[in-house]
């Protein structure tokens, strides 16, 4: 039986690894309700954010900030090349859910080997970003680098609430997720918010992966576990609401935490994925879809 | 006994009643049309009917069955077979193989008949093929039988969608606004292939909302208006019915509309 | 929400054109037997992939449903294969036939609950399955061995008779590709089929003629679990080795490559497009490292531009064909 401190220790290290699956679930949710898509390269983006920035940081030895500012944009521009490239293209002509669906998982294995082509296999990582540490608390200690995820994650989700709340943009992609024909008609470029919608949830997955690379490593190979994560969180939240997602992902990453120290760490992915699946035969609204219903009329 | 008999079916959304208390029985061999403003549960009902949604509250019988809530594949393999106001043909299958596909309740079969093919199986394909080619001919789309259903123009994919129902052999055929959308002439057509259908000896309820077709071939008519039943009768006690009149003249077209 | 592939369907009767593609796949395998081994081993994987394309052509094309992780049953065929023969002496034939009922099995208890979801949950959800699949295969390693993968696979066998040589193997595997196809094309055209289609074209409509569509979609579920698993386990008979990655997302790409690239919903496509897949890169030598870029490429072409694959190009001709006899 894990005692009090491991329980601890594992929510606190859950909560970090949670609100990073959250972040990816916005991610979902964004495209989702912009364009009725699920794209299933989402995990690529946090791969990408993670190695984008190490790759800055180690071969070009530019301070962290400028690594941020250069890696955001950049994994952004991917995302809107996968939608100018492949999704639009592909609603342009009618193409099946299930053909997008597909195209966006063979987009994500091609950006997985491109990586490894030019990259290589080889795990990366880079360091914390404040030095030092771990905080110590009793006997759980807290690494610096998760008040840097909460505090960024904090940071994030009010930025994008101010965006769809203040912004015409954000306005406009709001509009488009609940009638799409309706946002055409008056006049709103349902075309550009979906470029808009790619772009923000690359990015947001970018900082998923800056964030998370210093606790782990990053591969060319990491974004599925991510991606799947991420969905399970959007899903848990009632698929479509931020807030939902956000909510999915630190409970779904306390829950995954808790089952490393309970079941050891090599079924974790087997656990997370079980876990989707009784979400969706059970609750194919999301647990919390009863509470998002009023986030979602404001 | 009558063939289909509707006791206080209720059927709510929410807090609004799409059909409320409606009870009507159809006799075998009998052409009853339901009619009524737009929005007035039609379509529900043949929805409830049909077993596509349990009514809130009401029971329907079908040839002395209790389907009630029942399964939509299991009323129909029973022998009540609908059709849609929009169209829903397989539009990626020949004219034939889609009224094939109407003969599923009245054969059988699975994946290992299907694979060895016995003799009864064999008998049976030739008579589905057969079968299918007669229905076709019999709307007059004998011409057509090898075309992608959704190259059919609109007028003819629903007789189509008729020649599918009827490879059912149904005991009580529902159509559902099946003029929707044609034109005065395929109208016509429409109404005599219906009259055919009917002297063949098939029960057949109808939803139309193009009165001269249902005046013209209509025994018996139902009036739906707000959920509620408010008449029923032969052609010319309807004509005549003030609650009619007032539905159809008193407003509730337009407000409804 | 419509979610269903595009669709054509050959015509029933037999013509002397409906033998072509059967021949040529012989044609094949005796091209094989003239070759080096090497060829003989690509012609191999490109008929088990027909096999596993066919299974999964009867699911997403005929059924019109979609799954994204029928490499879980390829994985439970080959890994059983692998651990019947190799550990436990069994027979291959009787290896195959056993794991094939145990993966119809699973199938029915994983699809039961499954295919009540549509679009984007049914496609993430049996995506799910595969990966759960791909993960244990991983991580249980004293059943599996891990990363480090099954060795020591007797090859294809029946009753004391090994088919010792590569060669010999291929014929059998092209011939169980082709009765493969033949069972697939006369389940598609009968009354049973028929039901399968009509759930791909409307829902709805399939259950006001009375289609029980829960039911037919598992039928069509399983079946395409027993091509996969089948297909798993002459993979783990004909390499003699199987590791986790055989059946990891790659393979669900590069089947869905196949099979969009062949024609989905079509007899012959997906075979024509597991040959055509497997023998492309190879042509194209030197672009070994690139093969799952090629792979990806070439599927996110068909998907945009040719969504019905070489048999879309066919029936374009055939069209074309038609149109000018009509105007003589």
């Amino acid at each position: 039986m894990p005692n009090a401190v491991e329980f601890l220790q594992s929510v606190v290290n859950g909560i970090g690894v949670g609100l990073i699956y959250g972040l990816v679930g916005i991610g979902f949710c964004v495209i989702y309700n912009a364009s009725g898509i699920v794209n299933f390269a989402q995990g690529v983006f946090v791969m990408l954010g993670g190695m984008v920035c190490q790759v800055l940081l180690a071969q070009l030895g530019i301070p962290l900030v400028l690594a941020v500012a250069l890696t955001i944009p950049l994994v952004a521009i991917s995302g809107m090349i996968m939608e100018l490239a492949i999704v639009r293209p592909m609603m342009h002509r009618g193409a099946t859910l299930f053909a997008i669906i597909l195209a966006t998982l063979a987009a994500q294995i091609m950006i997985e080997r491109i990586v490894l082509l030019t990259l290589g296999d080889r795990p990366r990582t880079f360091s914390e970003f404040t030095p030092g540490g771990p905080l110590k608390i009793g006997d759980v200690a807290i690494g610096y680098q998760l008040f840097w995820i909460l505090g960024c994650g904090a940071f994030l989700v009010l930025l994008l609430w101010l965006f769809f709340t203040r912004t015409r943009t954000g306005r406009a992609l709001r509009a488009c997720s609940q009638n799409r024909e309706a946002a055409q008609l008056l006049g709103i470029p349902v075309s550009h918010m979906m470029l808009v919608a790619f772009a923000l949830s690359a990015a947001l997955g970018a900082v998923a992966g800056i964030l998370v690379t210093p606790t782990q490593y990053t591969a060319y190979n990491v974004g599925t576990p991510f991606g799947v994560n991420g969905f399970i969180a959007a899903i848990i939240g009632g698929f479509g609401r931020a807030g939902g997602a956000l909510a999915g992902g630190l409970l779904l990453g306390v829950l995954q935490a808790l089952a490393i120290v309970a079941l050891g760490a090599g079924f974790k992915n087997v656990a997370a994925l079980s876990v989707l699946l009784v979400v969706l035969l059970l609750f194919p609204n999301g647990l919390f879809a009863g509470f998002g219903s009023k986030a979602k009329a404001h | 006994m009558a063939l289909l008999s509707v006791r206080e079916e209720t059927m709510r959304f929410g807090g609004l009643f799409a059909n409320q208390s409606i009870s009507f029985d159809v006799e075998e061999g009998e052409l009853l049309a339901v009619i009524g403003p737009n929005g007035a549960g039609k379509t529900t009902l043949f929805n409830v009917i049909s077993g596509f949604f349990p009514p809130t509250s009401g029971s329907i019988h079908f040839d002395g069955e209790d389907i009630t809530g029942a399964s939509a594949h299991h009323v129909a393999s029973s022998g009540l077979v609908r059709t849609y106001q929009l169209v829903q043909l397989f539009k990626h299958l020949t004219v034939a193989e889609n009224v094939e596909i109407g003969s599923h309740r009245v054969t059988r079969g699975s994946v290992f008949s299907a694979l060895f093919r016995p003799e009864w199986m064999r008998r049976q394909e030739k008579a589905v093929c057969e079968g299918a080619r007669e229905l076709l001919r019999f709307v007059g789309l004998e011409d057509q039988a090898d075309v992608q259903a959704d190259k059919l123009p609109y007028g003819r994919q629903r007789l189509l969608e008729v020649a599918r129902a009827l490879a059912a052999k149904p005991r009580l055929l529902l159509l559902d606004e099946p003029a929707a959308g044609l034109n005065t002439q395929e109208t016509e057509a429409l109404a005599e292939v219906i009259t055919r259908i009917h002297r063949a000896g098939t029960t057949i309820i109808l939803i139309e909302h193009d009165m001269s077709l249902v005046m013209k071939i209509a025994q018996r008519i139902v009036v739906l208006d707000f959920g509620k039943k408010i008449a029923e009768g032969t052609p010319e006690e309807i004509k005549a019915h003030p609650d009619v009149i007032a539905a159809y003249l008193g407003g509730t077209e337009m407000t409804d509309a | 929400m419509t979610s269903h592939a595009t669709i054509s369907i050959e015509p029933v009767g037999v013509r002397w054109q409906s033998m072509l593609p059967p021949l040529a796949v012989l044609a094949l395998a005796g091209l094989g037997l003239l070759s080096s081994d090497y060829v003989v081993t690509v012609l191999g994987f490109a008929f088990i992939y027909a096999i596993f394309c066919t299974g999964l052509n009867f699911f997403m094309g005929y059924t019109g449903q979609a799954s994204f992780g029928q490499s879980a049953f390829a994985a439970i065929g080959g890994y059983g294969s692998a651990i019947l023969c190799a550990d436990y002496g069994w027979e291959p034939l009787l290896a195959l036939l056993f794991t094939m009922a145990i993966s119809g099995v699973a199938a029915v208890f994983v699809g039961y609950p499954t295919l009540r979801l549509r679009g984007h949950y049914l496609a993430m959800a049996t995506f799910a399955l595969g990966l759960i699949v791909y993960e244990i295969s991983i991580e249980w390693t004293s059943l599996t061995q891990g990363y480090m993968g099954y060795s020591g696979v007797p090859p294809l066998g029946i009753a004391g008779f090994d088919l010792v040589t590569v060669k010999q193997q291929l014929v059998a595997l092209a011939v169980v590709a082709l009765f493969g196809v033949f069972v697939a094309a006369r389940l598609r055209q009968s009354r049973f089929g028929r039901a399968l289609a009509s759930i791909a074209g409307s829902e709805p409509a399939a259950r006001a003629l009375g289609v029980d569509i829960a039911r037919y979609k598992l039928i069509a579920f399983v079946i395409g679990a027993l091509y996969a698993s089948a297909a798993g386990s002459l993979f783990a008979h004909f390499v003699g080795f199987i590791s986790p990655e055989v059946f990891g997302v790659t393979m669900v790409v590069q089947s869905f490559a196949m099979l969009y690239l062949g024609g989905i919903g079509t007899m012959w496509g997906p075979t024509i497009g597991a040959v055509i897949v497997s023998v492309l890169p190879e042509a194209l030598r030197g672009l070994k490292e690139m093969q799952d870029i090629a792979y990806t490429a070439i599927l996110i072409f068909i998907l945009i531009f040719a969504p019905r694959g070489l048999a879309g190009l066919s029936a374009l001709f055939k069209r074309d064909r038609a149109q000018t006899r009509e105007g003589a």
